[in-house]
């Protein structure tokens, strides 16, 4: 049984410098963060304490763990390690007392029945479900991601109307190639669909390149992020649900781009696109 | 022999601040199935807006227009582009080709329009660029193409529809000599092979091929001679 002591525990000793007790040394955990900091390997002898002058127990560092990706501790500079439940208790003078435990079900079914058994088991006891945690914790996240939501929406509504810019000039500059289609034949209405259909092609790559740019870029911030804060959380992410808003908005407003360039020219009489 | 073209007192005139300008004063003439007819004048004389009216692209102050026994004068919008569509054909002076289209696409947009699909369609423009020399161009894009052969794409396109009347607005007007030369000599094929022709220009060559000639001034016809 292995527990996570959240403060930091560890009197780190190089091995040659151990004195006391070698021989009943036990196992212990250590994050990855700590390794690297105190240059703590697999196999390394340690000596643990409860307070900063204690004497001390021995450990050997069995495991480097590497930390969960979770948000509420990205900016925690704190380190852990994980001991076996009686060497904890040894090491800080009391026993039989924590104050959070894990524990893992085999199957989904059985989370009910096990939150149950432990609610009922005494006064004071409080199971949640690790996934009610994760929402109640992650709540300040999600309305971050809201409003990088919001932002992006702006941007590309904003894009949209560059867009929107760019096809009345693109359009414009067209005036006699449509005079001269009108002249041949073509309906209006095939001008409009060819228009907002070229429109429409330019929104879709358009985004499609956004999108290949923003995964660039979200690649670029979590490889920085991830080193700086010695975390595997990704803290950005270009997910399915983003690009298909992406594509359809930029789709959506790119066909009305082009439908409204196209109908502005198509109004005007062909002699008159010729400057007649 | 049948009547493609009968015009009668047809006026136009534009409002010109208070007043009023006249572009065309009572026109009236009559070209035949298989005629070839050049309008030549001044500039200003009123020929291109009669080219207008005879396209179908404009509408006259008063007067009647019958292309192929049909009025025309006051065809919807819609009712125009379908009858442009199926019965005339437009060469320009600047060509206008579709700049990201081929010559054979360019050739198959009239095709397409009018509803012709598949192979047929790809059969028709190249029968059509065969005739004006250019099948072996087709796969070219404008920018590739020579001012004649652009003009002569555009041609095949006009003709796509296998038109009861072919306009041509100076069609020789960006050709340098020698090119012009072969513009007129198509023209005169075409006509040969039963293409009526009506062409508004200041060619004084292209004019001389054709078999009639239509003098204008301030807005009226002044002459009409046959040229042969």
């Amino acid at each position: 049984m292995t527990f996570a002591l959240l403060l930091a525990l560890l009197l780190a000793v190089p091995q040659d410098s151990a004195r006391r007790s070698p021989g009943s040394a036990r196992t212990i955990a250590i994050d990855e963060r700590l390794a690297a900091d105190l240059h703590i390997g697999v196999g390394d002898r340690v000596v643990l304490g409860a307070q900063p002058g204690d004497t001390g127990q021995y450990a050997i560092v069995s495991a480097i763990v590497r930390r969960g990706a979770d948000p509420a501790e990205v900016a925690r500079s704190e380190y852990k390690i994980r001991l076996h439940l009686t060497q904890l208790e040894e090491l800080i003078g009391y026993g039989d007392r924590v104050d959070r435990y894990a524990v893992a079900t085999r199957s989904e079914a059985a989370i009910a029945d096990a939150q149950a058994r432990i609610n009922g088991a005494a006064f004071g006891f409080h199971a949640h479900r690790s996934r009610d945690i994760a929402v109640q914790t992650s709540a300040t996240f999600a309305v971050v991601s809201r409003f990088h939501r919001a932002i992006g929406v702006i941007t590309i509504v904003a894009s949209a109307i560059f867009l929107l810019c760019i096809m009345l000039l693109k359009v414009d500059e067209r005036r006699r190639d449509v005079a001269a289609l009108r002249l041949m034949g073509i309906s209006a209405g095939t001008i409009v669909k060819g228009v907002v259909l070229e429109a429409a092609g330019i929104a879709v790559f358009g985004s499609l390149v956004g999108v290949g740019l923003g995964a660039l870029a979200s690649w670029l911030v979590n490889a920085h992020y991830q080193g700086v804060y010695r975390t595997p959380l990704r803290f950005s992410v270009v997910s399915g649900d983003i690009v298909l808003l992406a594509v359809s908005l930029a789709l959506a407003l790119g066909v009305v781009a082009g439908w409204v360039a196209a109908k502005r020219l198509v109004s005007v009489p062909p002699l008159s696109l010729f400057g007649r | 022999m049948s009547t493609v073209v009968d015009v009668r007192d047809l006026v136009r005139d534009y409002p010109m601040g208070e007043e009023r300008v006249a572009a065309l004063r009572g026109v009236s003439f009559q070209v035949d199935a298989g005629d070839y007819v050049a309008i030549v004048g001044p500039s200003g004389c009123g020929k291109s807006t009669l080219l207008n009216l005879l396209g179908v692209i404009d509408r006259p102050t008063s007067g009647t227009v019958s292309i192929n026994g049909e009025r025309v004068e006051r065809l919807s919008d819609a009712r125009a582009t379908e009858f442009r569509l199926m019965r005339i054909g437009f060469v320009f002076q600047r060509f206008y080709l579709m700049q990201a289209l081929s010559a054979r696409e360019n050739v198959e947009l009239p095709l397409a329009e009018a509803g012709l699909v598949g192979a047929a369609r790809r059969a028709r423009a190249m029968a059509l660029l065969e005739y004006v020399g250019l099948a072996k161009r087709e796969r070219h894009r404008p920018s590739q193409l020579s001012g004649g052969e652009q003009q002569r794409v555009a041609i095949a396109r006009a003709l796509a529809n296998a038109p009861a009347l072919l306009l041509a607005d100076e069609p020789t007007g960006e050709l340098d000599a020698r090119t012009g030369r072969e513009m007129i000599a198509l023209f005169e094929r075409l006509n040969a092979d039963g293409t009526t022709i009506v062409v508004v220009t200041h060619d004084e060559d292209l004019a001389r091929a054709a078999k009639r000639v239509i003098h204008m001034r301030d807005g009226s016809i002044v002459g009409d001679e046959r040229a042969r």
